[in-house]
């Protein structure tokens, strides 16, 4: 009687740790591996180099942020202080603009599902 | 005839400057269709730039968040029926 009755707590207790250890292992299996934001070039007044920077500072913009305006912020500065002012940046799934740009300083693309204008102007 | 009533979200524009903003999107929207957002966009930036000068940039749309540089009493974001409308002038170089 108080054998068995020792057994049973114990029993449960490596049922419930054998359970917990197993628990965790998919877990830490399943962790995603980063996923690579995909560019679509629309249209470009930029030279090669230029355009590859303005793709590499909206994927870090895209995994910094998720909001549109941080995202257009983040790329308008980092062009600002690479590439000498003024730049503007605009971000989103639906717009239309009409704009003047410097010669050689506009590039329209999407990344992913969004699209993005950077131009120079002023 | 749009009998929609533009909302100015945020701007530094004079109040005569604003109305011309809001007048002209109106306009823009009687000529063209609400999906048609870089012709709506270009009649404005023209308009703008006619009326004031060179150097204005317009932005239209349902969607989207921006981040620019613009000289001091020239920026207005208002609302109009369902789209959204940027109207700037970019610093001076």
């Amino acid at each position: 009687m108080s054998d068995e009755a020792r057994r049973g707590p114990a029993g449960a207790a490596q049922a419930m740790l054998r359970a917990s250890s197993e628990d965790r292992k998919p877990v830490g299996a399943g962790s995603p591996a980063a996923v690579a934001h995909k560019i679509q070039l629309k249209s470009a007044d930029m030279k090669e180099e230029m355009r590859q920077d303005a793709f590499e500072i909206a994927r870090i913009a895209f995994d910094k942020h998720s909001m549109e305006k941080d995202i257009a912020e983040y790329i308008k500065k980092e062009f600002d202080k690479n590439h000498g002012p003024t730049w503007h940046c605009i971000v989103g799934r639906n717009f239309g603009s009409y704009v003047t740009h410097e010669t050689n300083y506009f590039v329209y693309f999407y990344i992913d599902s969004k699209a993005v204008l950077l131009f120079k102007s002023g | 005839m749009l009998e929609g009533k533009a909302v100015v979200e945020d701007t530094d524009m004079p109040a005569k400057m604003q109305a011309q903003a809001m007048s002209a999107a109106s306009r823009a929207l009687d000529r063209f269709d609400v999906l048609d957002c870089r012709s709506i966009a270009s009649h404005i930036k023209k308009e703008f730039d006619a009326i004031h000068g060179p150097g204005w940039q317009c932005v239209v749309g349902s969607g989207f968040g921006c981040y620019i540089t613009h000289s001091k009493g020239s920026f207005i974001y208002f609302r109009l029926e369902s789209l959204r409308f940027l109207v700037f002038k970019g610093a001076a170089a």
